[in-house]
């Protein structure tokens, strides 16, 4: 079994690693790195419970081998909020109930984060054709529709905050 | 998570829906062991074959095991159709476990099935439920096809009506197709077999495994992983999960079990699949005097799943909530080379439902009147116990109200393409279920016998504490299924934890209360959680609960055959709301799995038996693209339990298909018979 | 789930990746944004002992109209042409079916090429390029050498690529002013593959009578399909909607689709007539304005 050796960034931490080339991103994160908020729940990709950042953009991690991710940036769930504050999109997950059983979370959030980083103040509809990767079995996506629009002003609204800090 | 020492102060087995938000979750495929093997299971290729030789991996010559019929609708006197753990000289479906292999980690395990060697002799499958009645026994030793038979009601002769009509009605199979498929890890040291599983019952897990291994059940934990979702496929034992621990026992070692999509679609008991012949007879004025069914129930290879209980299930809720005098219903259950069926929300209700509110709709038409007077007049304002045996309360005032909630007569005048359904939904509450509380260190822990998967069961505990005990919510955690905990437990299904794992809380909650009373004279939560307590209760109840339902749909129909859901309602009687929010965001999730199964969702076969079906995506798990924004009103009529409480986890999932499929039939101007409708059905 | 085995090469420059393909000929596969490769080696439906990823390849992934040309290196994400304004603004074909492939995630992965070369039947680049008349360049160790769109896909998963060749770039003529063109879809449900679709990229003349035209056809034929006798049918005639009528019969008549998971063979051809019939109308409508 030969392994290639790979530099990633993940999560804002510079990584060097050995990998199998047949490994998929999605278990070298969860398996080697221990990162278990992405999750599997297809082998088509169909569902986006695996679903990370690649720089910056959101792609499905079980459709790309890890060596694949040499040299480049990858965010998961684990990366998007710093120390114990959530992201505003995790706020809005949370209050706006976007999930129930909790596995399309990581998912949606970070597809969701994606779209509103180019885009940020979508409609409804453009929320719903973003999530066509991704599938939920549990809250039929009103909620999590709901949750993208509240955390698009809650972005916003910290955004400015920020602007504010550093215009004083 | 450290294994052999787990202990109920591991933060980790609380359930705490923030963490998902996070990513912090503890699902099966998260647990990492020291030493674990991952298992890979070798599927059959073929329906039906006769399994020539079989050289390497585990298998039947390992583990003749059988499996032990638990959890939801179990029946164990399943007999000569009780599955093997490991296929035993046939093989009876396609994704039928044959052999396993063990790995250090999952892509060797995948490349060790190669190591495997069988050699089949492939046989004539029979597929569908025709071929089941038409054709010999799957199974040697057996007469014919028929898994069980049942009858409800007593039979009469056809009366001289002046209104007969007759249908042929059918559900497609479903696959449950929750996002996270199932997974096991088993780990056997100092002589317990401690398993962590995905599920909606560690009880049914515990008993299954013990049963089939011939455990002891004091050496056997079972505790649950966060579980993403369920929806019926999760509540019982499956052939893998006794392979983990048998091979965590025999190798000592770790063994993780996670299934792939592919797996869950082949091998994991889907739901639906039944049809049925129903004669509704009937006065000129719509009212139903009689009905008579036959439903066949499309049972898969084995009695493994809910295949049996479902006969009588079904055919004992066919006249739904309306008063009719005479009816007689038969149920078979058919063995086919498919995968044993099992539960899918609803498990027998929405099948039933789709029968008679099809039949209304037929009858409204025949004579001439709006569908939703035809249901009010066959309502009654009185309770009713339904010649099949069913319980129904007063249900003419709830469809009254219903109407006008939901706004029907309006949209019936603007809209070509709307349906309405009535129904009944009855909660499994038999046999109840159990709670335990413990009070230390100023913290309330709380465990169920029915663990949550997302219903939002820490909300109501957390509420139902406060309510009885005082106790603010934040000083109260809900942790996961865990037999360590609780002695006895039932499982999460059958729309029923709210009311009786809520009911066992709040006897717990009573008994606590008392507990400090005895102790100080008196009873303030600060006394409460000054002491150390530890009370458990397994509540038996028996009761039948009712809850009525409507919704309300309207569609369009395009010029392709695709159907774009305008209005999708609800209005339900949920009892007393233990967390509105909760409540609504699950009748949302069902009312998408109603629109799912009419629209997209099925299971389909060729002729040799083999799943064409071949992601989830065929098998029409719906995108946020393709539903609509869901209205959902609720009533709050308190039943007779001391919090309140009525069943709705399946109310939408009943409603919704016979509403939307009546507005899609009404659109085409297509009588419609069966789900899921396609566009292929519908383009003229 | 889990990939077999196989050694993996990512070569920066294209004459590396040429001479890996010729050093494992045979046992070598070409991998770009691997939305179609990997899941085939995930379920093991197929394996190879060598991949050769092509996506560091530099200056293969770009949009520019150049020498008459709409020219799109092969490594363009599907996303890229999706959010491009040349192709928003002149290529509404081909950014119709962009936005309509797959999922936005797949498409952030997924490359135009590798659209093309997997010759899956129910890909959706296929039948545009052919609807446009596109030249497809392909370099080979020893030569370099261009293909017509029609004649690139030869079956169900196979192309006239040689052993050891790599689709490089696709040049699409710039159509000419009067020209207008459509890509409609018809699917099960959001994401997933077509039950049929088409594509028409049609130029009038001054007479606004059809100059040239040309119909590609996704999922309806074990290949991409040029309906070669409607294009013929259409030439020198204006379209109403008796014209758009019998194209789509024409249409339908050039289509061999299967009964498989998405319908009949008889339905397919019964929305295969449909959308036909719309877009023949919608691509003269918008060549009218043009």
């Amino acid at each position: 079994m030969s392994t290639t050796k790979i530099k990633t960034r993940i999560n804002g931490k510079q990584i060097e690693s050995e990998v199998e080339p047949r490994k998929l991103l999605v278990h070298f994160l969860r398996e080697d790195l221990g990162l278990t908020g992405t999750h599997i729940g297809c082998d088509t990709s169909n569902c986006g419970a695996c679903t990370v950042l690649v720089d910056g953009k959101a792609i499905k991690s079980c459709t790309m081998l890890a060596v694949q991710a040499d040299g480049k940036e990858v965010t998961s769930i684990e990366g998007i909020s710093k120390d114990d504050e959530l992201h505003p999109l995790q706020k809005a997950f949370l209050e706006k109930h976007g999930l129930q059983c909790g596995y399309c979370t990581s998912g949606m959030i970070l597809t969701s984060l994606w779209l509103l980083r180019k885009n940020k103040n979508p409609t409804e509809e453009e929320i719903r054709k973003s999530l066509s990767g991704n599938l939920c079995r549990c809250t039929g996506y009103q909620r999590i529709v709901e949750s993208v629009m509240y955390g698009a002003q809650l972005m916003i609204e910290k955004e400015a905050e920020e602007h504010e800090m550093v215009m004083r | 998570m450290n294994m052999s020492t787990v202990r109920w102060e591991d933060s980790d087995l609380a359930y705490d829906s923030s963490n998902f938000v996070r990513g912090k979750g503890h699902f099966v495929d998260d647990i990492k062991l020291q030493g674990m093997l991952f298992m890979t299971v070798l599927r059959s290729p073929y329906a039906r074959a006769r399994i020539l030789s079989l050289k390497g991996g585990m298998n039947s010559q390992d583990l003749g095991a059988k499996m032990a019929s638990v959890g939801e609708g179990a029946d164990p006197g399943a007999g000569i159709s009780i599955e093997p753990v490991f296929a035993t000289g046939f093989v009876n479906y396609v994704g039928e476990p044959v052999a396993a292999v063990f790995a250090e980690d999952r892509y060797k395990s995948t490349d060790l099935l190669e190591s495997v060697e069988v050699d089949y002799e492939p046989l004539k499958p029979v597929v569908t439920m025709d071929d089941a009645l038409a054709f010999g026994p799957i199974h040697e030793g057996m007469k014919n096809n028929i898994l069980v038979e049942a009858t409800k009601g007593d039979d009469f002769s056809d009366p001289k009506s002046p209104i007969v009509l007759e249908d042929t009605l059918e559900n497609e199979r479903v696959s449950t197709n929750p996002i996270e498929p199932r997974g096991i890890v088993a780990s056997y040291a100092d002589g317990i077999l401690n398993v962590w599983i995905s599920t909606q019952s560690v009880h049914s897990i515990k008993e299954g495994l013990v049963e089939s291994l011939n455990l002891n059940p004091d050496n056997v934990r079972v505790m649950q992983a966060d579980t993403g979702g369920a929806f019926g496929s999760k509540g019982g034992l499956y052939p893998e999960y006794v392979m983990a621990s048998y091979a965590s026992m025999k190798y000592r070692k770790p063994v993780k079990w996670i299934e792939t999509r592919r797996e869950h679609l082949t091998s994991t008991n889907p739901g639906r699949g039944v049809r049925s012949r129903v004669k509704i007879f009937a006065e000129r004025s719509g009212k139903i005097t009689g009905m008579k069914g036959d439903v066949l129930i499309d049972a898969g290879a084995y009695g493994s799943g809910i295949a049996s209980f479902s006969a009588q299930f079904v055919a004992m809720m066919m006249t739904g909530p309306y008063s009719i005098e005479k009816a007689f219903v038969t149920g078979r259950s058919l063995l086919t080379n498919k995968v044993p069926q099992g539960p899918y929300r609803g498990a027998g209700r929405p099948e039933a439902s789709f029968f008679i509110e099809r039949m209304v709709d037929l009858l409204a038409d025949e004579v001439n009147k709006d569908p939703a007077d035809v249901r009010l007049l066959n309502t009654s304002d009185k309770p009713f116990n339904s010649p099949l045996g069913m319980k129904i309360d007063a249900a003419r005032p709830f469809f009254e109200s219903a109407i006008k909630e939901l706004e029907y007569r309006k949209e019936a005048k603007m809209t070509k393409g709307v349906g309405v359904s009535f129904f009944v939904l009855v909660p499994a509450v038999y046999p109840g279920e159990s709670a335990r509380i413990m009070v230390r260190d100023g913290r309330i822990r709380v465990w169920l016998g029915g663990n949550s998967h997302g219903q939002g069961h820490e909300d109501f505990v957390k509420k139902l504490v406060n309510e009885e005990l005082n106790v603010p919510g934040d000083l109260v955690t809900l942790y996961r299924g865990d037999t360590g905990m609780t002695k006895v437990g039932v499982g999460s299904w059958g729309s029923r934890s709210a009311i009786v794992a809520g009911a066992a809380v709040v006897s717990v909650c009573r008994k606590l209360k008392k507990d400090v009373e005895d102790d100080n004279g008196t009873y303030s939560y600060e006394l409460l959680l000054a002491g150390s307590y530890d009370e458990f209760i397994n509540e038996e109840k028996r009761m039948t609960l009712n809850s009525f339902g409507a919704n309300l749909a309207s569609v369009e129909v395009g010029k392709f055959g695709t159907v774009r859901v305008k209005k999708c309602l609800a209005y339900y009687d949920v009892g007393r709301a233990l967390n509105k929010e909760m409540v609504i965001g699950q009748i949302q999730g069902g009312m998408a799995q109603g629109i799912g199964q009419t629209l997209h969702e099925g299971l389909f076969y060729n002729e040799d038996g083999q799943l064409i079906t071949s992601s989830i995506s065929d098998a029409g798990v719906p995108l946020a693209e393709d539903l609509p924004n869901f209205g959902v009103k609720i009533a709050e009529n308190r039943s007779a339990l001391p919090h309140g409480a009525k069943g709705v986890g399946e109310s939408p999932t009943i409603g919704v298909p016979t509403a939307l499929i009546r507005a899609i039939e009404k659109a085409s101007g297509l009588r419609l018979r069966k789900t899921p409708v396609t566009a292929e059905d519908l383009m003229q | 789930m889990h990939p077999s085995s196989f050694e993996y090469f990512a070569p920066a420059r294209m004459e590396e990746a040429l001479s890996l393909l010729s050093k494992h000929s045979g046992e070598a596969k070409i991998m770009a944004g691997g939305q179609s490769l990997i899941p085939l080696l995930k379920l093991r439906i197929a394996s190879f002992p060598y991949v050769v990823d092509i996506s560091r390849i530099e200056g293969m992934d770009q949009i520019k109209e150049e020498r008459g040309f709409l020219e799109i290196g092969a490594l363009t994400k599907i996303s890229e042409l999706e959010d491009s304004n040349i192709i928003k603004d002149k290529y509404q074909i081909l950014h119709e079916a962009a936005t309509q492939i797959a999922d936005p995630l797949v498409r952030n992965r997924g490359t135009v090429g590798g659209n093309i070369s997997h010759a899956d039947p129910s890909n959706d680049i296929p039948a545009v390029v052919i609807a446009m008349k596109a030249k497809l360049e392909v370099i080979g160790r020893k030569e370099k050498r261009t293909l017509n769109a029609d004649s690139f896909i030869t079956d169900s998963f196979s192309t006239a690529l040689e052993e050891g060749e790599i689709l490089s770039k696709i040049l699409i003529p710039i159509p000419d002013t009067r020209s207008g063109g459509c890509y409609i879809k018809q699917k099960k449900s959001a994401g997933d593959f077509s039950i049929a679709a088409i594509a028409v990229q049609m130029t009038l003349g001054d007479d606004y009578k059809v100059r040239s035209a040309g119909i590609g056809l996704t999922s309806v034929a074990p290949k991409p399909t040029r309906a070669v006798k409607a294009e013929q049918y259409i030439e020198g005639k204006r379209v109403d909607n008796s014209v758009a009528k019998e194209i789509s019969k024409i249409v339908v008549s050039e289509s061999d689709p299967s009964t498989d998971f998405y319908g009949t063979a008889e339905f397919k051809k019964k929305i295969l007539g449909r959308i036909a019939e719309d877009a023949i109308n919608l691509s003269y409508e918008r060549a009218m304005v043009k």
